[in-house]
């Protein structure tokens, strides 16, 4: 008992002193530690060097003209709501300030400087027109256009490299797709495309990433999703059951909950009727083929006539382009939490 | 809090909880309380007038928001403007926190701060910029670690703290934890909010409803597993007030973030040696506003058991279980550190 009292008092001890030394140089009092990774930093030393590491991130980041201004662009995306004047600002003031609580944008954090490549996939294209709506706009053209914009808008940080699966209306298969964005060596990958609910008339915003799913409606989707390969579900299914929750699936539900979050939440606020259907599995196989951590987003509905007009204004799809850049541009800087 | 000697009796010695969405204080004194973490600017001079205050704080600055430039300042983000503005939010809130606690004139003040582990990322130096102006020394410290040593779990134990934005999560094995002790997901009591707010809205489309009355009816209600009563609530649909039951509802948003916590508390309870792995297992606590979940212990013990015995419980007092520890941390601190800094 005495011995186990003396070893808990000398436990506290050391973590006491392991503090006021973090604290120490966190305030420049003492000469940092050396950074290097060797084996005999295990422990209170790695902890201290991780603790200074992330403690220069943070600062450098502070001084880092490049991430105010992505606070700048996010913030705008924010007050940038009322544009055009095309649609009336229907959502109550308390409704407003309290979304806008929820929709924190990133402050300062990093989990790294270095030059991130996120390539972005518009669905569909060519032969493929995918979803066609009742004024006969057609998924092909609406992604493509998205895709551009949001390309436009990541390169304007002048800190990510974007690339595109197709930048024309061509063809492209599945495989040649996960080819290309396997190839391109990126971080990670966006698949933009638009909903078609027939039976239902209703706006909806979700997003996948890769999984197993026992939904109806979702294997339906993920079934018209997946017509552009030559395979069929059932010659992943044994795959689809064994994939267990890699690094790659765990980013990529972070990556879909922070693109959600952000295209709901601020796409609210430009049409109350919009429904958040969330972050959700699906066996689409272009998710499965990529090395990458990958979603795919159905960011409207073309099934609903309405929402098919706004598609058609460049100003409603600006605004996509600009709520999927949020998410993106969040998930990039806190969305791992270890890497 | 009992102080072990005479000298640092003349002190008053402070633990201080930042949090995202609430922050508390813990003094040397006995006195502790705590504030929503906002902070709020008159937006112009008229508004000041009506107010007749420079700043406000907590729910009365949430009450006046329409009138207020509005700041959460420890949430990933800021609302309008920059991070000078953010970081006066956070001096600001702590002046007010440590007037909370009443310091004699002239009083030393020794302070531990919890931050949410994911600002140790952030910007540690302007945490501390910001506290230092109202204490004599301070030292800032990972939130999780603060809860674990208010606990006296040093060893052997697992910390789930359950929060607004991030469930953070740190094992404790008798050293100070490390990069691979503590992860951060996203999914944690907005998320609950999100997700409550999208059933509600399929479900009741005719209904009126805002993001904060969720959070109201999730507070109050919140639950997972079996419930012995249906949930009724009161909502206008075109202005009139008319009874909801929302009990599947609330479960299936409360529900929402589990399968991500058990994943993650396996994942890295099963980095550990077998050993090792059993004795964590029996030491499994769950903290933060989350904690208030009704069953969430006894949701997360279940799931956990097909892997062997466990034991999950929660914390007695989530508000103050941060500000607590880091208290602890401030009276058994030799008064030797405190002086360097
Ligand atoms: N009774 C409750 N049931 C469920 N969630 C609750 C309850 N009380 C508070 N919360 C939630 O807990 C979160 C705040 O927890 P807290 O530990 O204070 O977070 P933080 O440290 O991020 O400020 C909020 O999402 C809040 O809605
Ligand atoms: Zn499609």
């Amino acid at each position: 008992m005495m011995k186990l009292l003396r070893r808990e008092t000398q436990l506290r001890q050391t973590l006491l002193k392991a503090l006021y030394d973090e604290n120490l140089r966190v305030i420049g009092k003492k000469p940092a530690t050396k950074a290097s990774r060797f084996p005999f930093l295990k422990g209170r030393l790695l902890f201290l060097y991780v603790m200074l590491l992330l403690f220069s991130f943070g600062y450098t980041d502070y001084l880092n003209p490049l991430v105010s201004s992505n606070d700048a662009v996010i913030n705008a995306t924010i007050q940038h709501r009322n544009y055009a004047g095309d649609y009336p600002d229907e959502i109550f003031p308390s409704d407003y300030s309290s979304l806008l609580n929820e929709t924190a944008v990133p402050l300062k954090r990093v989990f790294g400087l270095e030059v991130k490549t996120i390539i972005i996939d518009a669905g569909h294209g060519g032969d493929d027109p995918g979803a066609i709506g009742t004024l006969g706009t057609m998924e092909k053209n609406i992604t493509l256009d998205i895709a551009q914009r949001l390309k436009e808008r990541l390169e304007e940080h002048m800190r990510y490299n974007v690339l595109m699966t197709r930048e024309k209306d061509k063809s492209l298969s599945l495989k040649r797709r996960i080819e290309i964005a396997n190839s391109s060596k990126a971080d990670i990958f966006i698949s933009i495309h638009v909903n078609y609910l027939p039976a239902k008339p209703i706006d909806i915003i979700e997003t996948y990433y890769f999984g197993p799913s026992s939904d109806e409606n979702t294997l339906r989707l993920a079934a018209k999703e997946n017509e552009g390969s030559r395979y069929s579900l059932s010659d992943y299914n044994e795959v689809i059951q064994k994939i267990g929750n890699t690094l790659k699936l765990q980013e990529s539900r972070v990556l879909a909950a922070q693109i959600q979050k952000n295209l709901f939440l601020h796409m609210k606020t430009l049409n109350k009727n919009v429904l958040d259907f969330g972050v959700k599995r699906a066996p689409f196989l272009v998710l499965l083929g990529v090395d990458m951590p990958g979603i795919l987003v159905e960011v409207a509905c073309l099934s609903n006539k309405e929402e098919e007009y706004k598609l058609n204004n460049p100003n409603y799809r600006e605004d996509i382009a600009r709520y999927l850049e949020a998410g993106i541009i969040q998930y990039l800087l806190n969305g791992r939490s270890n890497s | 809090m009992k102080q072990q000697t005479g000298k640092k009796d003349s002190a008053l010695y402070v633990g201080i909880d930042l949090g995202t969405s609430r922050s508390a204080i813990s003094a040397s004194n006995d006195i502790k309380d705590w504030v929503e973490s906002y902070v709020g600017w008159p937006k112009d001079f008229i508004a000041a007038k009506v107010l007749g205050k420079d700043v406000l704080f907590g729910s009365e600055a949430l009450e006046n928001r329409l009138s207020l430039e509005l700041y959460r300042p420890l949430e990933r983000g800021v609302i309008k403007e920059g991070i000078e503005r953010n970081e006066e939010a956070v001096r600001e809130l702590i002046r007010y926190m440590i007037g909370l606690v009443k310091p004699q004139p002239e009083q030393k003040i020794y302070a531990i701060v919890g931050v949410p582990a994911d600002t140790l990322k952030i910007n540690k130096l302007a945490i501390r910029k910001a506290v230092s102006e109202y204490v004599n020394s301070l030292m800032v410290v990972s939130e999780p670690f603060s809860v674990a040593y208010g606990l006296n779990l040093l060893n052997n134990a697992l910390i789930i703290d359950l929060g607004a934005g991030t469930v953070d999560f740190c094992i404790m094995h008798g050293s100070i934890p490390d990069e691979n002790d503590q992860k951060t997901i996203l999914t944690a009591g907005d998320y609950v909010d999100e997700q409550l707010y999208s059933y509600m809205s399929e479900k009741y489309p005719d209904s009126t409803f805002n993001l904060n009355m969720i959070r109201q009816f999730k507070e109050r209600y919140s639950f997972v597993g079996d419930t012995e009563e249906a949930i009724h609530v009161e909502i206008p649909v075109n202005g009139r007030p008319v009874m909801h039951d929302i009990t599947n509802e609330i479960r299936r948003a409360c529900e929402s973030i589990l399968p991500a916590i058990i994943d993650t508390t396996s994942e890295m309870i099963a980095r550990f040696d077998p050993e090792f792995q059993a004795k964590i297992k029996r030491n499994i606590v769950v903290a933060g506003g989350g904690s208030l979940i009704r069953g969430i212990a006894q949701y997360i013990s279940n799931a956990l058991k097909e892997y062997g015995p466990c034991n999950v419980r929660c914390v007695e007092e989530p508000l103050y279980a941060g500000s607590d520890g880091a208290l602890k941390l401030a009276a058994d601190m030799p008064e030797k550190y405190w002086e360097e800094l």
